[in-house]
């Protein structure tokens, strides 16, 4: 009976989970029963075997999950970016030579000098070239000269003709607009005055029949 | 002393998000563990391990503070544990070559060729005879074997009386016992008994 009272408690001394009197009651049990001291011993023994199952190594590494580039990370990498851009922008250059690190700096901006320095009097030729070509043309003859300004003026009258009839046509129209807009509102006063006038012969009416009555009493 | 699991999962739900980073490292490892040993291939345990702790990501919102995160974990990995080897019609497969990779790595130094034999046919013979408890009683001696839970986290993993976790492993435990023999495996290698 006590034998399998005392199961659980076998369990917990088994695995270091008793108490002290716990541990002490089932130690004074498996003094007197050989059948729960054997047991004991045997699942000791299994326990034993059952360390025997490991994980495979491949499962026991723990996998450190790869955070995120902190901000001072992500500034230097660009400001390394930068650095070579401008550093290869530059025309410098980084080379082993005879087993010497050799760095040359600045190259580029003398051959950038240069370039435009060919560019400017290549465009400076062409200018006067050009001018060139320009005072050696034939001039106009003196007969053309009249016969153009003539022309202009003829434009510049049909171009005030134009204007002076579009100006007319506009006054027109806002003259005919206003007296549009004027006869509405005579229209809208005389009505006005009209009801005004019904309701003043009205009232006379009224007052001449109160009048009467009051006589005849 | 770093700062405990329930309040790293509390800052994650502050919104530091890479306090989860830190319990990743804390229980992969172990969590991995607990799932190989339950459904016996190294590959789905990988796969069931990252699905548990993305679950546990998805859901931290709705983890309980009263409770242990870790136990809660093991619920999670547990379920989906369940869910795979149900979906196999209850087989527990136990690769024999993930076995002998496991074998070689048995902490002692200069083992003989015949020590290394004997020791990979115990660990198959175990897994096998592991393998082949029923699922209740395997999950027991996995949780308790294994990870070295305690009855009292063990009850509230699963969710059962602590007398119920007892009974499970003792049964668990006898079979085992009864299988090895069996095999002609008998205990002679007994753990010293604990201190308390």
């Amino acid at each position: 009976m006590e034998c399998s009272v005392l199961r659980d408690e076998r369990l917990d001394v088994l695995y270091g989970e008793a108490d002290p009197a716990t541990r002490e009651r089932v130690e004074e049990h498996l003094a007197a029963c050989s059948t729960c001291r054997e047991e004991m011993a045997a699942l000791r023994g299994l326990r034993g075997q059952l360390a025997a199952w490991e994980v495979p190594e491949g499962l026991r590494k723990t996998v450190r999950p790869r955070s995120a580039p902190s901000r001072f990370l992500a500034a230097a990498a660009v400001l390394l970016l930068a650095v070579g851009a401008a550093f290869g922008l530059s025309g410098s250059e980084v080379r082993y030579e005879k087993g010497q690190l050799a760095i040359r700096l600045g190259s580029g901006d003398r051959d950038l000098r240069r370039l435009l320095a060919e560019q400017d009097a290549r465009h400076h030729e062409e200018i006067q070239a050009l001018q060139a070509t320009l005072s050696a043309a034939p001039r106009a003859e003196p007969a053309v000269l009249p016969q153009v300004e003539e022309m202009i003026q003829k434009s510049e009258l049909r171009q005030g003709e134009l204007l002076r009839a579009s100006l007319e046509d506009w006054t027109a129209k806002k003259e005919a607009q206003r007296r549009y807009d004027m006869a509405r509102i005579s229209a809208g006063l005389s009505y006005l005055d009209g009801k005004n006038g019904q309701q003043v012969a009205r009232t006379t009416e009224l007052m001449g029949y109160v009048l009467e009555a009051a006589q005849k009493r | 002393m770093g700062r405990t699991d329930e309040a790293l999962v509390e800052a994650c739900l502050a919104g530091e998000w890479s306090a989860f980073d830190e319990l990743l490292v804390r229980w992969e490892r172990k969590i991995r563990g607990a799932i190989y040993r339950l459904v016996g291939s190294e590959e789905e345990a990988r796969d069931l391990c990252q699905e548990a702790f993305l679950k546990a990501y998805r859901g931290l919102g709705t983890f309980k503070k009263e409770a242990r995160f870790s136990s809660w974990l093991y619920q999670i990995a547990l379920n989906l544990c369940r869910d795979r080897v149900r979906r196999r019609k209850g087989r527990t497969l136990v690769s024999l070559d993930e076995l002998e990779e496991g074998g070689e790595s048995l902490p002692e130094a200069r083992p003989s060729a015949l020590d290394l034999l004997q020791r990979r046919e115990v660990c198959r013979t175990v897994a096998a005879a592991v393998a082949a408890l029923p699922e209740e009683q395997r999950e027991v001696i996995v949780l308790k074997e294994y990870q070295e839970l305690t009855f009292l986290e063990i009850s509230q993993v699963l969710d059962v009386p602590l007398s119920t976790v007892k009974t499970r492993l003792y049964r668990g435990l006898g079979q085992l016992r009864q299988r090895l023999e069996h095999q002609g495996l008998r205990g002679t290698t007994p753990l010293p008994a604990p201190t308390p």
